[in-house]
This record gives structure tokens, C-alpha cells and sequence, in this order.
């Protein structure tokens, strides 16, 4: 097991910049996930890390061992990481046990390999499937194949590629889940790359947010998500809405949803998950930051709704989610109060 | 720590080294043994002075047979595409029973060798002659070449794209231009260089048929004997005319080579029920296979069934051992060459394409000139002359334009994502080549093996010249006795060599396993 540290990552491609001045540090046994839209360049990421291209500039080091500085790379076969691209890329001319033993070294005799193998088999929940051939496997069983022969070589390091993208959802649950737990309990470090948030979230116990070739923010999934830096780092982790806000010097905020600021000048965004508003049909009179709204839309999805509210007095969208009973009805008026923290970021950090 | 990074991947790059330096000697050797026949002839044309190189160049006959020989060559190519293509649409998409037999039967003909071909045509026909005649036995002979490669290139195509094509607008002819045209072009060009080719070197059918092209006007002079020079000229021009095929040919190539990124699923075809269309489709195929298969093997069977004479069995076991062992060696030491360069081609080599280009032309040569090109050689080195060694590397010269086609293809077809996943596993360059590309490629590169083989077996004017004393080959010995007009004694070499050859040409056919397993998806 081995850390990671990625210093100023710069990956140029036919004259275009992918990675541009990219920093990342995962510690020795975690689980990251580089979350980013598609076009980022997460991929060309995790493909660098591996060896796969050679940088522009900057270092990539594994522990103390520096792997790549600038366009000086060690190349992927001595670098003893285990990568697992979509899809799985099994070797489809060989057995499940050929695929699972490919990378064991040629001075083990057949039975250690064989138990290697078996041991491996187990480890991914495939106990008894060495002689059978990668196509007349489920996508699933695919990805643990794939899994268990970058487990096989004991590496330092497990690269994921959009794993579970192929699964349907109640099969990518599933699997994920025993995924993590087994890389988790190997205690194998894991860097994840993926576009979907709720993996990222559920696995990872960092999560670095990728946009147009950089990391933008990283830290634990709680934090990255409750305390974002901009609109659109914020985004990426979940739904998000905006309104215009003004910090005074004295770190007071003035918005819409605050009930004594009617004028002020907007010198930031407030940030806001819609969970953290709060409807209710009638004024609560504890509720200093009680604003009247009237619903403009419900998008129902059976475990909560999302309601679309407009503030009295601005022409602005919010939106609450409402779990339980909702008994709200369209065009209904409401009291609205924000019951969390105030994120204020600068008018700036938004158009990032 | 740069330090130490530095000797580590200078240490990598030096055993990677080793290997290009492996693929750059073989490719080498590849091109000097291309140069072997070329040089020989270039050594004979100019021992002759210019004037007389002239007159023959400008001898209106000479204009007259490269006109024929152009024009047999266009016509044909042009046939054998129509009619291969077609062929292999039909077998891809065409709900059509007996499927495996149809396509068995529609390749076999390339192993009927085209002197008996011809032979068995002109018995039923005597007064079949000329232009035309040719014209027509070597389309039903060389449409194979375009079927065997249309029919890979159409296996791979995703059907999906059909059905977004068509949900699109695009009626099927449509589509077929506009969807799987660009993506068959590749092979089909490939599939039709290599019928260019046949018809350029082939001596059997525009002999029989009196046809004057190259080859029949380069022999004729060889076989006149006294002047070899002017036969060296000709030689070179029609190697002139056969590096120009082939630029033409690569031109058309498209420069994005389809090299599929991804173990992606591909979706099933699924074959078209119309029943109009099935029946001119098996009208189409039962015409070509009666006229290409199934009428000359009647004929040789009635000749075999006729024949008086006694036949002689042992004669008939040597000659089929000897075609056999003659055309399996000289197809591995084809194969050993030409992998390295079908490897190195895949790396985008300007040697490589040297290579390839060179083994092309060399492809086109009449047997009968690389007959003489080695010969010259065997004269020169004495202990090589008149052995085994010397025919079969005949063949490998003759027929390795095939085997490093069939590699390049093969190599292509790997998916990039596992050369990588292979890397990361701790397996450098050449434990990746070993242990991933070839066994993926392997059967077409076994399928390239198998073209060499067959084409060896069923060479004539070369294994004439250069086969040791009193080693007869079926392909001799069919010649022994056609020469001398008893065509019924031939008929039993004949029936032996096509079975004999019938064997790789249905490996070659069979729907490879990985291909259906359709890779892991």
C-alpha cells in the first residue's frame, strides 16, 4: 500500500492542455474517488498515474518513489499498480483463472499460483468459476474478475475506471458495495474516477472534484459537500441553488431569505441545499428568517419532492426538498426559512 | 531520486530497444529477400544495351500486351469485387439455410489451382478461347480473395448502426453505401489488390486461353531461351505496373484505421426474411457455385471415374507428401518473416511499409521468374540448388505479401485497451506481445499461414524449375500429364489436389471462435 502525491500534473495532447496544474494527495489504504463531468479529464488522470501517457510536466509520486517528472515516466509494467479500466478489458483469449493468474510471476510453481488464484476467486465472491471464459459472464462478474487480477499482484495502488458504470442500478448498488468493502478491508489504496455522484459519496473517503483538468477541491465526502467553494464545485456533489447575498465587513449576511434585508446590494451568492429549507403552511413565530413564497412547482419522486417556491417580492427560484407526507398543493403560499449554514461565496467564485 | 528514475526507465527503454531492433532486422531481411528476384532481374535487363530495350519496349506487340494486360487485370478486379462482395452480403445478412455449407462452398474454389480450372472448362467447352474466356474463369476463380475479406470486415461491423441508419431515412441500399461501404473499404481493397495480383502473375488460365499478357509473352520468351534479357525487361515492367497497383491500393485505404479502442459488445445481426430477396439470393449463390465448383469437380470425377490406366497409388501418396511438406515449409518461413513486419507495420514503421510494399511486388512476379531469379542463385551457391530449402523459400518469396496482410489485419483487430491493461500488470513490451496480441491475432494469423500454404501447394511454373531431382509435386505431375495430352491420368492429381487444398481453404472460412464469441463484451 502506498500513498500518492501529484504535483502540478500538466497533460497536453496535440497541442490542447487536458490537465493543466493538477494537485492530488491520497494517503496510504484510502479510497478516492476524482469526480468530475465527462470531457475533464479524469480519465487522462488515472491513465497518467498508471504510466499509460507521459505527462508534460510535473511529479507523480507513489510513497517516497517518485514515478513521473515531467515527461520522465517510469513506464506502467514497474509500477505495480492494479488497473481496472470500464468494463473490465479482460483478456478474452484466456480463462477466468489465466485472466485472474495473468500478472503472477513465472517462478511460482502451478499450485501456488493455483491457490493465488482460488484465493482471489473467493475474495471477488467467484469461488469456482477458474475454467470458465469472460463472455459467459455478467457485466458485474466481469468487473470483479477484472478486480481480483489487479488484487492478484499485490499492488500499491488500485485504479478504478468508472467501474459500475455498465451495471444497471440495482445490480451497481449491489456490487459497488462489495466492491468498496473488499478494497476497503484490504486496505488497498484506491483512487476511483466516475461521473456519478452518489458512487463517489457512498465509497470514497476523499473525493476530489475535477473541472476542466484540475482538481478544483478535495476532502472528505461530508466536507466536500457541506462546504463547497463555488456554485459549480458545489453542483458536482449535489443538487444546489443560488441566491444573491451581500456580506457586510462585519460578516453579516443580507439575502433574500433573510427577512429584514429588502435592499442591498449583492456582493456574493448564498449556496443553499434544498434540504435545508424549510416549509411549513403556517408561520412559525420562533423563525426569525422567515420569508413568505408561494409553490410554483412539485416534482414528486415518491421518498421526497422537490418544490419550487417563489420568494414574495423577488422574481427568484427556490427549491425545498420535503420528505414524509407532502402535503403541499401548486400555487399554495408558504413560509420558507433556511435552517443552515450560511455559505457565502464571492460573486467571482461562481463564474470559475 | 530523478537519478535513480532515470536509470530505471533508460533500463526499461533498452529492453524495448532489443525488441525494435529485432522487428527492424527481420523487416530488413524481409526487404533484401524481396530485393533477391528484383535484382536478378535488373541484372539481366541491363546486360542488354538501351537500343534494344527500346525496340522491345516499342515493338507494337509489346504495347499490345501490356494494353490485354491492363485491361484483363482492370476487367477482372472489377468482377471479382462485384461478384466477392456481393457474395459475402449475401452470406452476412441473408436469412439462408445451410449457411456454414454456402460458405464453404463459395471459398473452396480458390483452391482448384487455375491450369485445372481452365482445364476443366475448356474439356467442356473446346472452343473456349480469348480475351472473355479469361476474363470469366478468373473472376469465378479470384472472387474468393474479395469474399474471404469482405466477410470479416462485415462481421465486425455493428449492427446497431444498420438500425439507427434506417431509423434515420436511409433505405438499405442506402445504408449500405453510406454505413457499411466505408467500413468494408479497407478489406475489400485489400481483397481486391490481391486478385490485381493474381491475375498479373498467373500463368494457368491466359496460357491455356491463349491470352497474351506479361506472363504468358515473359515465359514464351524465357522458354525461347535466347533472350533472357528481353524477358527481364518485361519482368520489370510488369513489377512497374504492380507498384503502381499498389500505391493505388493503399490510397484507397483509409488513413483512420478502424482499430477498435474497446472490447466493446457489438450488436447481432439480424439477417434479413424477405423472400424475394432470398431466392435471387440463392440463385446468386447456386450460380456461382455450380460454375465455380461444383461443374469442374463433375468433371474431374467423370475423368477420374473414365480413366483406363491403372492408377498409381504410391506416386499419387509421394506427390501429395511432397506438396505438402514443400508448400507447409515455405508457408512457417513466410509466416516467421513476416510477423515481425506485420508487428512492426502495426507501429506505423516507414521500414515496415518498405517492406510490405516490397514483399507486394515481388508478389505479382510469374512463378517462372522467380523461378529463374533462384535458379540464378542455386548457380551461385552451389549446395543450395536443386533442394527443398531453395523451393520453399521460393514460396515464402512468392506468397509472404499474404502472410504479412493477414498479420497487419490480425494485429489491428486487438483492442488497444488490453495492450495497456497487459502493461499494467506488470508485463513489458514483449511479454505483452507474446502473451496478448498474438494469441488474439492468432487466427488470423493462422488464417494468413493457411492462404500461403494453399497458394504453395497449388504453384506450378516455379516448383518446375526449382524442385530437386525426381520430386514430383500434384501440381507436377497434373502438368506431366496434361503437357502430354493424357488428361485422364491427370484428373486423379488433380481430384487430390484440390481436396488436399480444400482442407485450409475451409479453416480458413470457419467463423473464427473468438469472432463469435463476439470478444467479452
Amino acid at each position: 500500500m502506498t500513498s500518492l502525491e501529484i504535483r502540478d500534473l500538466g497533460v497536453v495532447f496535440s497541442g490542447k492542455e487536458i490537465l493543466s496544474g493538477l494537485n492530488l494527495n491520497v494517503s496510504s489504504g484510502s479510497y478516492a474517488a476524482i469526480l468530475g463531468p465527462s470531457g475533464c479529464g479524469k480519465t487522462t488522470l488515472l491513465r497518467s498515474i498508471a504510466g499509460l501517457i507521459t505527462p508534460a510536466s510535473g511529479t507523480i509520486r507513489f510513497g517516497k518513489q517518485l514515478v513521473s517528472v515531467s515527461s520522465l515516466v517510469l513506464p506502467p509494467h514497474k509500477r505495480n499498480i492494479g488497473y481496472v479500466p470500464q468494463e473490465g478489458g479482460l483478456f478474452p483469449h484466456l480463462t477466468v483463472g489465466d485472466n485472474v493468474g495473468f500478472a503472477l510471476s513465472r517462478d511460482l510453481d502451478k499450485e501456488e499460483k493455483s491457490s493465488i488464484v482460488d484465493e482471489m476467486l473467493k475474495l471477488v465472491g467467484l469461488e469456482g468459476f477458474n475454467s470458465r471464459r469472460p463472455h459467459q459472464l455478467s457485466g458485474g462478474q466481469q468487473t470483479r474478475v477484472a478486480l481480483a487480477r489487479a488484487l492478484a499482484m499485490k499492488p500499491a495502488m488500485v485504479l478504478l475506471d468508472e467501474p459500475f458504470a455498465a451495471l444497471d442500478q440495482t445490480l451497481r448498488t449491489e456490487i459497488s458495495e462489495e466492491v468498496v468493502a473488499l478494497l476497503k478491508a484490504t486496505k488497498t489504496t484506491t483512487i476511483m474516477v466516475t461521473h456519478d455522484r452518489e458512487d463517489a459519496l457512498v465509497s470514497a473517503d476523499l473525493i476530489a472534484l475535477m473541472r476542466s483538468g484540475q482538481v478544483v477541491q478535495s476532502g472528505a465526502p461530508t466536507q466536500v459537500y457541506s462546504a463547497p467553494i463555488s456554485a459549480e464545485v458545489a453542483q458536482s456533489t449535489g443538487d444546489i441553488v443560488t441566491l444573491p447575498a451581500y456580506m457586510s465587513a462585519d460578516q453579516r449576511i443580507y439575502s433574500p431569505l433573510h427577512s429584514s434585508s429588502s435592499n442591498f446590494d449583492p456582493n456574493g451568492e448564498l449556496l443553499i441545499r434544498p434540504e435545508e429549507i424549510h416549509i411549513s403552511a403556517v408561520s412559525q413565530p420562533a423563525g426569525k428568517n422567515q420569508v413568505k413564497a408561494a409553490i410554483s412547482k412539485i416534482n414528486y419522486y415518491g421518498h421526497d419532492a422537490l418544490i419550487e417556491l417563489k420568494l414574495e417580492g423577488w422574481e427568484l427560484p427556490l427549491r425545498a426538498r420535503v420528505t414524509g407526507n407532502i402535503d403541499f398543493r401548486l400555487g399554495q403560499a408558504v413560509y420558507a426559512e433556511l435552517q443552515g449554514p450560511l455559505r457565502w461565496v464571492p460573486r467571482k467564485a461562481t463564474h470559475q | 531520486m530523478p537519478q535513480e528514475l532515470l536509470e530505471r526507465n533508460t533500463a526499461a527503454l533498452r529492453k524495448i530497444g532489443t525488441l525494435q531492433y529485432f522487428l527492424y532486422l527481420a523487416s530488413l531481411l524481409a526487404v533484401l529477400c524481396a530485393a533477391l528476384p528484383l535484382a536478378y532481374l535488373l541484372n539481366r535487363a541491363t546486360s542488354s544495351d538501351a537500343d534494344s530495350i527500346s525496340t522491345v519496349l516499342l515493338r507494337a506487340k509489346s504495347i499490345n500486351v501490356l494494353v490485354t494486360t491492363l485491361t484483363l487485370t482492370a476487367v477482372v478486379t472489377l468482377g471479382a469485387v462485384l461478384v466477392g462482395v456481393v457474395l459475402a452480403w449475401i452470406l452476412n445478412h441473408v436469412s439462408i439455410r445451410n449457411m456454414t455449407a454456402w460458405r464453404a462452398a463459395t471459398v473452396i474454389p480458390i483452391a482448384i489451382p487455375s491450369y485445372v480450372f481452365t482445364y476443366c472448362w475448356m474439356t467442356l467447352n473446346p472452343g473456349l478461347r480469348g480475351f472473355w474466356a479469361a476474363t470469366l474463369v478468373l473472376i469465378l476463380s479470384t472472387a474468393p480473395f474479395v469474399t474471404l475479406a469482405t466477410l470479416a470486415a462485415l462481421r465486425r461491423v455493428d449492427w446497431s448502426q444498420y438500425e439507427v441508419a434506417q431509423t434515420l431515412g436511409l433505405n438499405p441500399l442506402k445504408t449500405f453505401f453510406k454505413i457499411t461501404v466505408p467500413q468494408i473499404r479497407n478489406q475489400v481493397a485489400a481483397g481486391a489488390l490481391l486478385v490485381a495480383l493474381y491475375v498479373l502473375s498467373d500463368f494457368g488460365a491466359v496460357a491455356l486461353l491463349g491470352v497474351d499478357t506479361f506472363t504468358r509473352a515473359i515465359s514464351n520468351l524465357y522458354r525461347g531461351s535466347f533472350d533472357r534479357s528481353t524477358a527481364a525487361v518485361l519482368s520489370l515492367l510488369l513489377v512497374a505496373i504492380s507498384a503502381v497497383i499498389i500505391s493505388l491500393e493503399s490510397r484507397v485505404r483509409s488513413d483512420s484505421e478502424a482499430r477498435r479502442a474497446s472490447t466493446k459488445i457489438v450488436a447481432e445481426i439480424k439477417p434479413f426474411h424477405s423472400a424475394k430477396l432470398r431466392l435471387v439470393s440463392y440463385l446468386f449463390l447456386a450460380t456461382y457455385v455450380s460454375l465455380s465448383l461444383a461443374l469442374p469437380l463433375m468433371l474431374l470425377m467423370s475423368r477420374f471415374i473414365s480413366n483406363q490406366v491403372e492408377l498409381d497409388f504410391a506416386g499419387l501418396t509421394s506427390a501429395t507428401f511432397n506438396t505438402v511438406s514443400a508448400a507447409a515449409i515455405g508457408a512457417v518461413i513466410a509466416v516467421s518473416i513476416a510477423l515481425p513486419v506485420g508487428v512492426l507495420l502495426q507501429q506505423g514503421s516507414r521500414l515496415a511499409k518498405l517492406a510490405d510494399a516490397s514483399v507486394l511486388v515481388v508478389h505479382s512476379l510469374p512463378g517462372i521468374v522467380m523461378g529463374l531469379a533462384l535458379v540464378a542463385l542455386g548457380s551461385q551457391v552451389g549446395w543450395l540448388y536443386q533442394t527443398l530449402g531453395l523451393l520453399a523459400f521460393s514460396y515464402a518469396l512468392l506468397f509472404m505479401a499474404k502472410g504479412v496482410g493477414s498479420v497487419r489485419t490480425a494485429l489491428a483487430k486487438v483492442p488497444t485497451n488490453l495492450l495497456e491493461i497487459s502493461t499494467t500488470l506488470g508485463q513489458n513490451k514483449v511479454q505483452t506481445i507474446r502473451r496478448v496480441a498474438i494469441p488474439l491475432a492468432a487466427p488470423g494469423i493462422l488464417s494468413g499461414t493457411l492462404l500461403i500454404f494453399l497458394a504453395a501447394m497449388k504453384e506450378l511454373p516455379a516448383t518446375l524449375m526449382l524442385r530437386p531431382t525426381g520430386f514430383e509435386t500434384l501440381a507436377t505431375e497434373i502438368w506431366n500429364y496434361t503437357s502430354i495430352s493424357r488428361f485422364s491420368e491427370a484428373a486423379p492429381y488433380a481430384l487430390t489436389l484440390v481436396l488436399v487444398a480444400a482442407i485450409p481453404t475451409f479453416l480458413i472460412n470457419r467463423p473464427d471462435r473468438s469472432e463469435n464469441a463476439r470478444e467479452s463484451s
